[in-house]
């Protein structure tokens, strides 16, 4: 699966290393050292973003360790095992189809900076 | 015997390799710091950059032996060799300059909300998320916490497309 070369550069500013993988047919963009928002400890740790449709999400944040935040998030996805690594994600759906990967990942990073 | 914080023409520089014409270094002090400038009719905005402030967050001061202190507006220019000029010193604004999605917006220095700078844009925290992009890309900001705003601060805003399931 290709997406635009403009896409993924706009993720890169936000990780230290950024890979793209296929598990299972499904992509997976892993982020390092992805830094998170204000509010969040730790502020800093390795996620995956799956852009597709998994688990009933349009598509998932799954971040290498249960992040605290200012709000308390329903963490429904514990130990999923992707890329040979352990995987957390809390329950937020993020709409919208156009939305590019950035976007995307904002979208997932405002679950830890609003209520609901 | 001088004032030690007056504004000085310095040593003359040397001209360029191929002999054009020498340029003045005048020895100018703002906050105290002394710091060399080339050019005789420099703007507020590049001798505040020289002691890495920005017209956002603070305004630049010429003091004048014979006469009022003047606030120099960034785009205005300074003639460093008038011999009434003593010294800049900087005040930080009380009315800053942030930027939303690359528009410049003034706003009340200190501890401003969210909803209040999303008003700037005429947007809501219900319908937006407002990211700050600070030492790095674009992160969303709490929408209930208060925003410490200092001055050029860089913000976006995104439409709020998540919610808990």
């Amino acid at each position: 699966m290709d997406y635009p070369r403009a896409q993924t550069d706009e993720l890169k500013p936000y990780c230290t290393k950024l890979s793209m993988f296929m598990e299972g047919g499904v992509p997976f963009f892993s982020l390092e050292g992805l830094r998170l928002p204000a509010g969040c400890e730790p502020q800093v740790c390795d996620a995956l973003l799956c852009p597709v449709t998994r688990d009933n999400y349009p598509s998932r944040l799954y971040f290498s360790v249960k992040v605290k935040s200012l709000y308390d998030r329903n963490w429904n996805c514990e130990n999923a095992r992707i890329g040979e690594k352990n995987w957390f994600a809390f329950s937020w759906k993020v709409e919208g189809a156009n939305l590019t990967l950035a976007q995307m990942l904002m979208a997932h990073l405002l679950g830890f900076t609003k209520e609901k | 015997m001088d004032n030690p914080d007056f504004t000085r023409p310095g040593a003359e520089a040397p001209g360029p390799a191929h002999g054009g014409p020498h340029t003045t270094t005048y020895h100018v002090h703002i906050d105290g710091h002394e710091v060399a400038v080339h050019e005789q009719h420099p703007t507020g905005e590049a001798l505040l950059a020289l002691i890495d402030r920005k017209p956002c967050a603070f305004e630049l001061i010429a003091e004048f032996k014979h006469r009022e202190n003047e606030v120099i507006e960034p785009h205005q220019t300074v003639d460093l060799a008038d011999h009434n000029l003593k010294r800049f010193i900087t005040a930080h604004k009380e009315i800053v300059t942030i930027t939303i999605e690359g528009s410049p917006y003034t706003i009340e220095r200190g501890k401003r909300t969210v909803a209040e700078i999303l008003d700037k844009v005429g947007k809501t925290p219900d319908t937006y998320a407002l990211l700050e992009e600070k030492d790095g890309p674009p992160l969303p900001l709490p929408a209930n916490q208060p925003v410490d705003i200092q001055g050029c601060e860089v913000f976006h805003f995104q439409v709020q497309s998540g919610g808990s399931s």
